[in-house]
């Protein structure tokens, strides 16, 4: 009975947004599945691809098990964070633990939603894969009639492995969760090499899909890909009954593999889970010591050097702002790299620059959004920002130069790499950073004063903004506008200018496309939307900060 | 010290005043007890005086500076101490004191001295490097209290500073409201606690739906016994009437 009344709670708590009676809330659910039809045949499409450039080069079962580890690496690892955000730190814990139910109940309660959500999701993106290798591989009826049998197995094993794994990962999370450099140089890290693997992939994608005749992969390559494939177990036992090879050893393993995970699964709830829980309970308030002196710092420095702890001292603030800033350049370097090699002989130099400044504005529109919070995270430490004896002006000045100092690094590193890497020439990359950075500078503007008027206060119990409001939404939106106009814009007229289109004017006048032109327009338009942000920004900005009274 | 005349501030959306026509004068040296009913506007007006809330007209000065036409020196007049005990929980209390000590510009020499000494009277001296999310209520309310004295303010307003807290922290923060009028400073605060207001406060004010009722000089023989029943006598309704018979009839 408490199951059930506790999974009818975690039900209202996730739809509480959707009513039945709403006909929103049914264009909301339809908009879903067309959403997410898109995104199986999104899947599928690419799945086709990739599969087809492995089995040029005869590799095509390693690629499916090479895929399937992918998979269960990533079900393992998305399946252990969500075990720890819903099963151990979240807010209703605390609230649960206080009525008479038991741990297991709490529990079941709750896992059976991961339970689902996880179910879905891998059927969402391993059937279309699975189904794209069944074609290029020319197997029969059959083999579809098998899909949902892995599929099976490995949402229950990853599921369980999650469980058992989720509390030896959360108390070494809790052990390091104070060192703040370190988590933020691992995830950047981390982010990177997956940013770094991922393009290297599409890479390969790329240069296949422009001649479909030859394999993208040397001999060592393919010899290298067959052996790491032989070692790569359990997983290859996934693939192994998709495609009817060694059954007599792939049933028994994953059949065994399901028992023993379940068996640990129980033990983990039965003997740990109320135990951890209600540790955990006390540890989310834990906090760190960090012995210092008292020191002096102009007003200004004091603002900056509070904002930066703010964020630093937060792993989702951090992870938000400066990993994805780091990250920035590799996405960059990737990108740029692909479109020249996109068509050497066609016109992939040309909408090269374009391409690079799209993808620079594009990271540049999610750090920035950040700036859409930057009055909402004050939460109910706002009044400070009122009663301090300091002006609107210099307060906001602290936030922006922030926000600025870490656009500016970002895209100065873009740049950098760029021309370190002979890709552009040093002017070329001068004005990339040029324009980057002053699209960087308004976006963060009007994402900050999209803030000041409509500031929202909802912030976690750790002080953290838990939903992003509409100001970072409407930020995300302006960022993709400036970043569409612009890069396409820059990829246009350079084209333009190589194929030397000229037209004549009524009056006579020879208007001809040339590369300076499209110089002055994207630095033109970038111009006048930074003083657009910045008179925007300055409108009556002091009344519309002391409107606002949290 | 602060002069508040004619002060009128109505909320967005409302259609009535939350502080209407408010006129108080705080002399230095002094003690001085806010006392109303919930929602009465007691927190209003300190909003307003703070420079949290804009307001619709009136005029407050702080020791002789204007809050709304020259806020920064106001401002560097004043210690607040807010009802939520809201503070950076991100950083450390020596962090917090030394930002909030360099907004008001204080020197290097004052806040050495001034911080060891309120650490040690409120006892924060093991705590004081330890990040603020750890700190129990009590304890965020005295780093609250450190930060709001780090420049030693001419007027020290605290919003029901007394919520919650234990006896012995009571006592340290009233000895500190004190200490700090007997350097001729001014203390404003705003309680629902009649005795504390009728034990340590020179004169109360009493506010109702906005309005001020009274401003009683508890130096005034007899005043100190009556606060309670004059209290009642101003801010109670019927049906407060009819609760306590009860519960008299009860007893």
């Amino acid at each position: 009975m408490n199951i059930k009344t506790l999974l009818k709670l975690e039900i209202k708590n996730r739809f509480s947004n959707y009513s039945l009676n709403s006909a929103k809330s049914y264009f909301k659910l339809f908009a879903t599945l067309v959403i997410l039809a898109g995104v199986v045949y999104g899947v599928y499409w690419v799945a086709e691809l990739f599969f087809e450039m492995f089995d040029k080069a005869g590799i095509i079962y390693e690629a499916l098990v090479m895929l399937v580890s992918a998979v269960f690496l990533f079900m393992c690892i998305a399946g252990v964070s969500s075990n720890i955000k819903v099963l151990y730190y979240k807010g209703d814990n605390e609230i649960l633990m206080r009525y008479p139910v038991s741990g297991e109940e709490v529990f079941i309660s709750k896992t059976l939603f991961l339970f689902i959500n996880q179910t879905l999701v891998t059927a969402v993106i391993v059937a279309p894969f699975l189904a794209a290798y069944a074609k290029v591989s020319g197997l029969g009826v059959a083999f579809y009639a098998t899909i949902p049998v892995p599929i099976v197995f490995l949402v229950l094993i990853t599921f369980f492995l999650s469980n058992i794994l989720a509390i030896p990962i959360m108390q070494l999370t809790n052990k390091i969760r104070n060192k703040f450099a370190l988590i933020i140089i691992g995830l950047a890290v981390l982010v990177t090499v997956l940013f770094a693997v991922y393009m290297i992939l599409f890479n390969s994608m790329v240069t296949f899909m422009n001649d479909k005749e030859f394999s993208v992969f040397d001999d060592r390559i393919v010899e290298g890909i067959g052996n790491v494939c032989k070692y790569l177990i359990p997983m290859k036992y996934f693939a192994d009954i998709m495609v009817g090879e060694e059954l007599y050893i792939a049933y028994p393993v994953l059949i065994m593999l399901t028992g023993i995970t379940l068996i640990g699964t129980i033990l983990v709830i039965v003997k740990l889970y109320p135990k951890t829980l209600l540790n955990n309970v006390e540890v989310e308030g834990s906090a760190f010591r960090h012995v210092t002196r008292n020191r002096r710092r102009p007003i200004f420095f004091t603002l900056l050097h509070k904002e930066f702890l703010q964020v630093f001292r937060s792993v989702n603030y951090s992870f938000q702002y400066f990993v994805l800033a780091c990250a920035m350049p590799v996405m960059v370097y990737f990108c740029n790299n692909i479109t020249i090699q996109l068509g050497q002989n066609q016109i992939g130099e040309q909408i090269a620059l374009g391409m690079s400044l799209l993808v620079m504005l594009i990271f540049a529109t999610v750090i920035t959004s950040f700036a859409a919070t930057s009055t909402s995270r004050e939460g109910d430490n706002f009044y400070h920002t009122k009663v301090a004896p300091v002006s609107v002006h210099t307060q906001l000045a602290a936030k922006f130069v922030m926000y600025a100092i870490v656009s500016a690094l970002a895209n100065g590193i873009c740049a950098l790499v760029l021309y370190l890497t002979k890709q552009f020439d040093f002017n070329t990359s001068l004005w990339l950073f040029a324009v980057a950075e002053s699209c960087s500078i308004s976006l963060t503007l009007i994402s900050m004063r999209m803030d000041i008027n409509r500031p929202y206060f909802n912030l976690s119990g750790e002080g953290e903004v838990v939903n992003n409001n509409a100001s970072t939404t409407l930020s995300v939106a302006a960022g993709f506008v400036v970043a569409l106009t612009e890069g396409i814009l820059c990829m246009l007229l350079s084209y333009l200018a190589d194929i030397k289109l000229a037209f004549v004017l009524e009056n006579g006048y020879i208007v001809e496309f040339t590369t300076e032109i499209m110089f002055y327009v994207c630095s033109g338009i970038a111009a006048a939307l930074l003083l657009i942000a910045i008179t925007g920004y300055l409108f009556r900005l002091k009344h519309a900060y002391n409107k606002i009274a949290k | 010290m602060l002069e508040i005349s004619h002060l009128y501030k109505k909320y967005m959306n409302s259609e009535r005043f939350s502080v209407e026509d408010l006129n108080l004068s705080l002399r230095p040296g002094e003690i001085f007890g806010f006392l109303g009913q919930n929602g009465a506007g007691k927190s209003t007006t300190i909003k307003c005086l703070t420079g949290i809330y804009p307001f619709n007209s009136g005029k407050i000065t702080i020791c002789g500076y204007d809050i709304a036409k020259d806020p920064i020196n106001a401002k560097l007049n004043m210690g607040y101490v807010p009802d939520n005990h809201s503070v950076y929980e991100k950083l450390t209390g020596r962090e917090y004191v030394n930002y909030t000590a360099d907004l008001y510009k204080v020197s290097k020499r004052d806040r050495d001295e001034r911080f060891d000494r309120y650490v040690s009277q409120f006892k924060l001296t093991k705590a004081v490097d330890n990040q603020i999310k750890s700190y129990s209520h009590g304890m965020k309310q005295k780093i609250c209290i450190i930060a709001a004295l780090i420049h030693n303010p001419k007027l020290w307003v605290l919003d029901e500073p007394m919520m919650g807290l234990d006896h012995q922290s009571m006592v340290e923060i009233l000895k500190r409201m004190d200490d700090h009028c007997a350097e001729g400073n001014t203390v404003f605060f705003s309680s629902h606690n009649l005795d504390l207001v009728a034990k340590i406060c020179d004169r109360a004010a009493i506010i109702k739906d906005g309005k001020l009722q009274d401003v009683i000089d508890l130096h005034i023989k007899g005043n100190k016994e009556t606060l309670e029943k004059t209290f009642c006598e101003i801010t109670a309704t019927e049906q407060d009437h009819i609760n306590e018979m009860t519960l008299l009839r009860r007893n």
